[in-house]
């Protein structure tokens, strides 16, 4: 074909890929440099969805910052408003109630699982499978309708309080939970005949955008991501916090680095998460679920701190520097998808077109997360 | 301390051991900007990776601009802060320090983020441009003098 050789003969050209594409996940923006149908360069366009937490934290004290961690995230809104909860607990050395550590491990869990589950339907979907969405995101639903019965919002919570959290759990909620796990168990079995196993899924992943270990450390990578790069790393086992030591769970390591890797971890994860979320809800004590004396205000004593916790998407920091008073003079979200999409740029150059889309949905980036 | 990093205490003055447990940090160093490519370069070749790159605005009260480095070791928790101080009052508006970029990916982003909201110019980056902001955007807002967000809109 001419049109062919004639790209092939070095023609390059760009092509604008979002902010507003079907498979462009939230408000993504590509500027591919192309030569026929491979990558020569990839350059993300970020900062549509930017809002300012950071500059917000500095303006209002740490109690009215809470309900703005769930939205750096909304897709993982529980494990960042605890997370931030539980470093400002660190800070002011207050203990929590044995019943709401394992209240927050099993929200956290459920939310980890909904996160993984909109990514499997929505990677697929982008890959041109419509059906596992439909299903993935009915088992997602049930999530959300659990933690919405517990928590009164379905994904920008406000759950957590220092000290512990808002309202406590009764036995419709454990029940659920139990019923849920059940569930999501014979709905992998069926993800694995239906999709894992699928012939086309495997030839479309596998080899495809390789993120070697090097690659993945020197852009810090984290997550998933980096445990398919073939690092047993996971924040929950590293520096364990809000009681992860307690629980049995494994961290699933893959060392191909390729797009089928980062689907088998996310995959692996799920079963994990429900190991945790099963032996916290068979462990769970009756109780308080805030501590009886809390101070009227949460004044971060004069230093600087970081505390990280694992969300679904990998590591996420906070460096706090306080003074004294009850406003941070600076806070720090290190957001995981920030850093795993800065490493997209190197890992696109070279690759097709048609595997872009595989490979930036692989790496579960959500935009508000990374804009901040 | 792992013996790779012993190489630390020529390159940094005033380092100090961080209660852990409390601060989530193992130690604190300071590193004049002659050195922090150096320093950066010691923890990258023992594997640890820049976990995390952020700047303070301390023109006020110190006269500085204080670049904050963590360096993280993904096999055993060993987390190192690492302030690099640029000098010059409220009234400076210059504040350069050279770029990590060319030792790890990860500084490419961190720095671009750290040069539109602080106004740091790291040299020798090679796309030193506005990230989040828009990119026209002619203001440094994580600097202490750009005022409240409310304030902006006035």
């Amino acid at each position: 074909m001419s049109s062919d050789s004639q790209a092939s003969e070095g023609e390059v050209y760009s092509l604008n890929m979002g902010p507003q594409h079907p498979s462009m996940h939230g408000v993504l923006r590509l500027l591919l440099d192309l030569r026929g149908e491979e990558v020569i360069r990839a350059k993300p366009v970020i900062g549509y969805s930017h809002r300012a937490h950071e500059k917000m934290a500095e303006n209002r004290n740490t109690l009215q910052f809470l309900p703005n961690t769930s939205r750096v995230d909304y897709l993982s809104g529980m494990i960042y408003n605890l997370g931030y909860c539980q470093a400002i607990e660190k800070l002011l050395g207050i203990d929590v109630p044995e019943r709401a550590i394992y209240i927050r491990v099993i929200v956290n869990e459920l939310n980890r699982i909904a996160s993984h589950l909109l990514w499997f339907g929505t990677f697929l979907l982008d890959l041109g499978g419509i059906t596992p969405f439909l299903y993935s995101f009915d088992d997602r639903e049930e999530i959300l309708d659990i933690l919405d019965q517990v928590t009164g919002s379905r994904l920008t919570y406000c759950y957590g309080r220092f000290g512990g959290v808002t309202w406590d759990v009764d036995e419709t909620f454990l029940t659920r939970a139990t019923a849920f796990l059940a569930r999501i168990r014979e709905r992998l079995h069926m993800y694995k005949q239906l999709v894992t196993d699928n012939v086309i899924l495997r030839e479309r992943c596998t080899g495809v955008g390789v993120v070697s270990e090097a690659l993945a450390k020197s852009y810090g990578v984290t997550g998933p991501s980096l445990r398919a790069s073939g690092v047993a790393y996971d924040v929950r086992k590293a520096e364990p916090y809000g009681g992860y030591d307690r629980f049995d769970f494994e961290v699933p390591v893959l060392h191909e680095g390729d797009t089928m890797a980062r689907f088998h971890i996310r995959i692996r994860e799920i079963e994990e998460s429900c190991k945790i979320i099963e032996q916290a809800i068979e462990a769970i004590p009756e109780g308080e679920i805030l501590p009886k004396k809390m101070p009227k205000r949460f004044k971060l004593p004069e230093g600087e701190y970081y505390f990280a916790v694992e969300s679904a998407r990998g590591h996420f920091g906070m460096y706090i520097v306080g003074d004294g008073s009850d406003i941070p003079v600076k806070l720090k979200l290190r957001t995981p998808s920030f850093s795993n999409l800065s490493a997209m740029p190197e890992t696109l150059a070279g690759t097709m077109l048609a595997d872009t889309i595989a490979i930036v949905g692989s790496i579960d980036v959500v935009m508000p997360e990374i804009d901040r | 301390m792992s013996d790779g990093l012993q190489a630390l205490a020529d390159l940094t003055s005033a380092s100090e051991e961080m209660d852990y447990g409390k601060t989530g940090l193992h130690q604190r160093h300071t590193a004049s900007l002659e050195n922090v490519l150096k320093v950066g370069k010691t923890f990258l070749d023992e594997g640890y990776i820049l976990e995390m790159l952020t700047c303070q605005d301390l023109r006020e009260k110190e006269e500085v601009m204080r670049l904050c480095y963590t360096f993280n070791s993904l096999d055993a928790v060993d987390r190192h802060l690492v302030h690099v101080d640029i000098a010059g009052g409220l009234a400076s508006e210059q504040f350069e320090a050279p770029t990590m970029s060319n030792l790890t990916g990860g500084a490419n982003w961190q720095e671009r983020e750290v040069f539109e909201m602080y106004g740091v110019t790291f040299t020798g980056h090679n796309e030193l441009e506005r990230l989040l902001l828009p990119e026209d955007a002619d203001f440094f807002p994580l600097r202490k003098d750009f005022g409240r967000i409310e304030d902006a809109d006035e």
